[in-house]
């Protein structure tokens, strides 16, 4: 009980951060931190399949009544929500994960998190970049804008992480 | 028919993605008509209000800069009223114009949510349909154009900015008159294109281009940008590069232009096309 209200806290701070201070950064208009994803990042490991959708979806929807970009935010975050246990399949550390454990810093390392948080932002924002602009002309400008942002993105990430480490 | 719904249910997982997807790419495919200023208005009764606490806080920061540019903007003003008053002191026995009625009104409005880093930018203004907010009014700052009024619910309205791939504006050089077409081109929130200016007009960089009044939406002459820089795309037509003169990163309050002769100009055009 007390991991679900942890999880809808995560929900409603990330959400908050992402549309009242996050959306208002940007450097010279390529670079746009969508630290939102680190929701979708942490659930845990036993959550159902169809609830990790539901949950993604309503966090995207969620940051796209606030930015006004009406489904770009869902596509994106659902399209990681199912690629995510694929992913945590392949990545998978020898001896499988215990059960009760969350994939984060503490219970796997730097290293294993980061590498899963570089594949699932980089999905997340190359989908998210390319259906907002809903066409490939000036295909390398939007490149750079996936690639920077996803930098920023994950340095926030990391840096979040690492103050939960410390406590 | 049964094989079929345990192929769905074995599959889950797969179809409910299936049908997410499929919803958000309704969504961003709605989103480009014009039923997004619907949708908008619903969904602004609950971000508005959250909007507007957050920005309580900013405008307060704020403060200082904006009182330097309220004092310019009086100044000017005030500068522009003695002329006038010299100038009609001057024509005293000239005739009142009985039919001389004012044009344009203009009311101020509070910037409350502004994004200025995506490919279709909207503002958020505090001013809604109580306040006399309609669609298609044209909103400016002292520098520059902003936008035109998008959606409209009763409290909020959404602006159109020039920061946004599907706004077009009539633009012209301000020397010579020559009409061309300002748009953006989704890349740096200070510049802008200007296109359609045919080859053989005479341009130079740090010249200004102003609004034309040609669309019964911004009265004529407010400042749009200044040429940065230009080339001729196909020899024909010059692609001109703008810098914004109005920064739309640091605009705070903005003022909302309602044309009052706007139905009758547009009455009277209908009329010409159904003859």
């Amino acid at each position: 009980m007390i991991k679900i209200l942890t999880h809808v806290g995560n929900f409603i701070f990330l959400l908050l951060l992402q549309v009242l201070i996050l959306n208002h950064i940007d450097f010279s208009g390529y670079i746009n931190g969508y630290l939102y994803v680190l929701f979708i990042l942490l659930l845990p490991f036993e959550t159902p399949k169809w609830l990790l959708l539901v949950s993604a979806f309503l966090m995207g929807l969620s940051v796209d009544i606030f930015c006004q970009t009406l489904g770009v935010h869902a596509f994106a975050s659902v399209t990681i929500a199912y690629i995510r246990p694929y992913l945590l399949g392949i990545i998978a550390p020898r001896e499988g994960y215990e059960v009760g454990s969350q994939p984060n810093v503490n219970s796997f390392g730097l290293e294993w998190f980061i590498r899963y948080a570089v594949i699932l932002v980089l999905i997340h924002h190359f989908v998210l970049f390319y259906t907002e602009t809903f066409k490939f002309h000036q295909f390398f400008i939007t490149f750079l804008r996936v690639i920077l942002s996803s930098l920023f993105t994950l340095i926030l990430i990391v840096l979040s992480q690492l103050l939960i480490l410390k406590r | 028919m049964r094989n079929f719904l345990r192929l769905i249910y074995s599959y889950n997982f797969f179809f409910l993605f299936l049908v997410f997807e499929g919803f958000s790419l309704y969504l961003i495919i709605q989103n480009n008509n014009f039923q997004r200023a619907r949708f908008i208005e619903v969904s602004h009764k609950f971000s508005g209000s959250i909007y507007e606490s957050m920005d309580n806080i900013k405008g307060y920061l704020a403060l200082r800069e904006n009182n330097r540019i309220l004092a310019l903007e009086n100044a000017a003003l005030k500068n522009k009223l003695a002329t006038i008053r010299r100038i009609i002191r001057e024509k005293k026995d000239t005739l009142i114009d009985t039919t001389y009625h004012q044009q344009y009104s203009y009311f101020s409005a509070k910037v409350i949510n502004n994004t200025v880093s995506k490919q279709y930018n909207y503002i958020t203004l505090n001013k809604g349909a109580v306040d006399g907010v309609k669609p298609d009014m044209a909103v400016i700052t002292n520098t520059g154009i902003v936008g035109i009024v998008e959606g409209v619910s009763s409290n909020y309205s959404t602006v159109l900015p020039i920061l946004n791939r599907n706004f077009k504006v009539s633009g012209k050089l301000k020397y010579n008159n020559f009409l061309g077409s300002v748009s953006w081109e989704g890349i740096n929130a200070e510049e802008c294109t200007l296109s359609d200016i045919p080859h053989h007009v005479i341009i130079h960089k740090g010249d200004t281009v102003v609004t034309t009044g040609f669309s019964m939406v911004f009265p004529e002459g407010i400042p749009i940008g200044v040429i940065t820089d230009f080339n001729l795309k196909n020899g024909n037509f010059y692609v001109i590069k703008l810098r914004l003169t109005c920064d739309l990163r640091k605009i705070n309050y903005v003022q909302v232009i309602d044309n009052l002769n706007k139905t009758e100009q547009s009455d009277l055009e209908k009329k010409l096309k159904h003859d």
